[in-house]
């Protein structure tokens, strides 16, 4: 009977093993992973300095994993079952009944550095400088993490950075915004920036603070182009038991038209862009819907006949932001300095601007390099 | 690469496997020796060279020493030796060698898996030459494997050569073999990746709430987690190992006999870490104890050879301290209860002295370690609170089945049914059982490809 047992265990586990690792040998191999939406890694070359430390046998490690037989199921059975067994995180994301929250928020690094290039950018330049500082949604529903992830909130994070920055720096506290009105779906549930609502809703306050009055609500007419959209926290916890988002298109009836819209990289090529680009909801990852695959520069105009230029430096919770402010201004330049290698001066003279607008999620506030290409 | 890994499981583990079955008998020997040497080099080439040397230095010694054994004059390459291995370890394992580190340009950051092994290893076999159980010369191939086999690189278990050398040449090929071999190593991979893994989570969380305002509770929940975690990463990886090395047809002992939740203290020292510690009693508690035959000296030596044991965990003041604590618990249970029999008083006071002792392993200072005990005894005056409420509701399942599998409870149950209908059906099933949790650990290492935290190098 024993010997029996043996034997069958032994024969069952040498077939498992040897189909498994045949799959692994011989399987087709992907460049991309498109629920993950990131590369995958690629064979490692064989250096004696990666041989030396290790690291050969890591890349190995990573590359096996990232090719082996079956991996977009097995992670995703991977996250539902650690869900089940231990907390409810999931490489590094907490999942609540109705969201994925990134629990990384509370081991960010301070913002001072970067509150210090922003200040020197402020003694350089004449005119009014805004600052929106936007919490993701490790910010808004904070409550709902574990105990332990809320000492270092957000709102802290936040309230920390304003203080740090100079004084004739005008700020507007999205936070407390968008966190009244965290009932409503001002943040996606799988990713964690802000939806058009939300950005909606801190335009109504940025826009009075810049000198006019909101387009009202009800003048939108909102198109939801998508209920599949699945954001970055999905692509990291690949948890599919949360809904997938809606994403929105806000188009104002009777306002201002976009004439143009030109983005640019620092080699001086020009690409047309839209503010809602509907091919970008076939690209891996749909947020790029709004204005497109980011670049270092888009140059907007409008119908409106003020004079008015603004110039909005920001990353990626500026993509459903500006489409609102196209109402108020002529000319809109939104610079994305975390998609630039050189000096910001190298594209743009911000002299040439009465007005800039500041706007960052909290989350690339630590990368001080980001800001140090503001000059 | 650990064990514990796609690579090692589906990768290197089959090849190695196919490459010692097509080998003709007589030389598999010589594949073993490569691929342990392959092994060894993908951890790092640097760590290879480094053991090339550590092993030459200690076959030219147990040459000479084997030379004028039983003379004065082995005593000086004995001595020389031992001081080397020594020396070694530290080097290794401590920060106390940083520019030295920097002179044998060890890469930054490296560690040299199973170095605390391989010294004890080097001792034992140093002191068995220099008494002459062990001949000097002995195989070159054998003494390579004593170091570099890689089914016990990584954690054990700590043989003596002569075992193991009697080990290597009582080989059995069998599929029944492979089939234990089999079901040792999922035991083990599921301990590391189930367990240990899931327990190391829950320690995180309790010790990145900071000690300031932690409630008792808590602070339990933390310790149990890492008592357990402990226990699960050590016997986990030597389980893989074991496992491993019968489907290779070598049958290396195991080296936990489930210590935790022990009915005494004195069950618990007896069945842990059986090996390691019988290294210990074998090749420092006996020697010393030839110094004096006073009742107390020996039981200061017994205890301070516990503090040794466990400051070779840690190579910290703090596992010094679980290691004493363990020691004057044994002493104290001998003495105060002599023959009787502790049903669960025992095991929950096994488990009491394991979870202090646990704390200062666990403390990255004593100091720290003295504040955390108090914390556990109601220090801070707040008993339970949201969050031990939140940790113990995220973990209270796999914490019960961490606590059941780590006692004794379902095997003796088997044992006890004997022939019954109940063993029939457990073993049919078992072949399942073993592949349904290869399969489960394998989607949980899916992600990163591998579960290497290790709640302690070694």
């Amino acid at each position: 009977m024993h010997n029996a047992v043996n034997r069958a265990t032994a024969v069952l586990m040498l077939i498992f093993i040897s189909v498994m690792s045949v799959m692994l040998f011989f399987g087709h191999k992907d460049k991309r992973s498109e629920r993950e939406n990131r590369e995958l890694a690629a064979l490692p070359d064989v250096g004696l300095s990666a041989m030396r430390d290790g690291s050969f046998a890591k890349d190995l490690e990573h590359y096996t994993a990232d090719h082996f037989p079956l991996r977009d199921k097995l992670i995703a059975w991977d996250a539902s079952i650690e869900a089940q067994i231990s907390e409810r995180i999931v490489n590094g994301v907490y999942i609540t009944g109705d969201r994925l929250i990134d629990t990384g928020a509370s081991d960010r690094e301070s913002a001072d550095r970067s509150a210090e290039a922003i200040n020197r950018f402020r003694e350089n330049y004449s005119g009014a400088v805004y600052f929106v500082c936007v919490p993701t949604s490790s910010g808004v529903y904070a409550e709902s993490l574990p105990p332990y992830m809320q000492k270092n909130t957000e709102s802290r994070q936040i309230t920390a950075l304003y203080s740090s920055l100079s004084q004739d720096i005008r700020r507007v506290d999205a936070y407390n915004i968008l966190k009244m009105l965290n009932e409503n779906y001002v943040f996606y549930r799988t990713d964690t920036k802000w939806t058009s609502y939300g950005a909606y809703c801190v335009y109504r306050t940025v826009i009075q603070k810049l000198g006019f009055s909101p387009t009202a609500y009800d003048k939108y007419t909102i198109d939801h182009v998508t209920d599949g959209f699945r954001g970055d926290l999905y692509n990291r916890s690949q948890y599919s038991g949360v809904k997938p988002d809606i994403m929105d298109i806000y188009r104002c009836s009777g306002g201002a038209e976009v004439l143009g819209c030109v983005g640019s990289d620092e080699q001086g090529n020009t690409y047309e862009r839209q503010l809602y680009d509907k091919n970008g909801l076939d690209s891996d990852y749909k947020y790029d819907m709004y204005m497109g695959a980011p670049l270092p520069l888009v140059k907007l105009t409008t119908s409106v006949n003020n004079e008015r230029k603004l110039l909005v430096i920001t990353d990626d919770f500026g993509a459903c932001f500006v489409p609102f402010l196209t109402q108020h201004y002529s000319e809109i330049d939104v610079v994305r300095p975390s998609e630039m290698s050189g000096q910001m001066s190298s594209i743009i003279d911000p002299d040439k601007y009465e007005q800039v607008l500041f706007l960052f999620g909290i989350d690339s506030m630590s990368d001080s390099t980001i800001y140090e290409k503001l000059g | 690469m650990v064990y514990s890994s796609l690579l090692f499981i589906y990768g290197y583990f089959p090849a190695a496997l196919l490459m010692y079955y097509v080998t003709p008998k007589k030389y598999r020997s010589i594949t073993l020796l490569i691929l342990s040497i392959l092994f060894c080099g993908m951890l790092s080439i640097w760590y290879l060279a480094a053991m090339a040397v550590y092993i030459a230095v200690n076959y030219a010694a147990c040459h000479i020493i084997g030379k004028y054994v039983r003379r004065p004059a082995a005593a000086l390459p004995f001595g020389a030796a031992v001081v080397f291995d020594i020396t070694m370890l530290f080097v290794f394992r401590t920060e106390l060698f940083t520019s030295f580190q920097k002179t044998i340009k060890m890469p930054e950051g490296f560690f040299p898996l199973g170095i605390s092994f391989i010294t004890l290893s080097a001792i034992g076999l140093l002191v068995d030459v220099y008494t002459g159980r062990v001949r000097g010369d002995s195989d070159i191939v054998t003494f390579i494997l004593y170091f570099l086999y890689f089914p016990k690189l990584l954690m054990g278990p700590l043989m003596r050569f002569g075992s193991f050398a009697k080990t290597l040449s009582n080989r059995r090929y069998s599929l029944r073999d492979i089939g234990i071999g089999m079901t040792i190593f999922v035991k083990g991979l599921a301990k590391k990746v189930i367990a240990a893994d899931s327990l190391y989570m829950l320690y995180k969380s309790v010790t990145d709430s900071g000690l300031e305002d932690m409630s008792a509770l808590t602070a339990w929940l933390g310790i149990t987690a890492y008592v357990l975690c402990f226990y699960y990463t050590l016997s986990g990886v030597s389980d893989m190992g074991t496992g491993i090395s019968y489907c290779f047809g070598i049958r290396l002992p195991q080296s936990f006999n489930y210590p935790m939740f022990s009915t005494r203290i004195k069950y618990f020292a007896a069945r842990w870490h059986i090996q390691a510690v019988q290294w210990f009693r074998r090749y420092v508690t006996k020697p010393l104890s030839g110094i004096s035959r006073r009742r107390w000296i020996r039981r200061l030596i017994f205890m301070a050879v516990w503090g040794l044991f466990g400051s070779w965990y840690g190579m910290s003041l703090g596992g010094a301290v679980w290691g004493l604590i363990i020691g004057a618990a044994v002493l104290a249970e001998n003495k105060f209860s002599r023959n009787k029999a502790l049903g669960i008083t025992g095991a929950v006071y096994t488990f009491i002295v394991t979870a202090f002792a646990g704390v200062f392993m666990a403390g990255s200072s004593l100091r720290d370690s003295f504040n955390y005990l108090l914390v556990m005894l109601g220090g801070n005056r707040i008993f339970a609170d949201s969050l031990s409420l939140y940790l113990t509701k995220s973990y209270i399942v796999i914490l019960l089945i961490c606590v059941y599998a780590s006692t004794d409870l379902f095997r003796n149950m088997l044992m006890r049914s004997g022939r019954s209908k109940l063993r029939t059906a457990v073993g049919a099933v078992s072949p399942l059982i073993v592949l349904a949790f290869m399969v489960l650990c394998t989607i949980l290492m899916s992600y990163s490809g591998a579960s290497e935290i290790m709640l302690i190098k070694m």
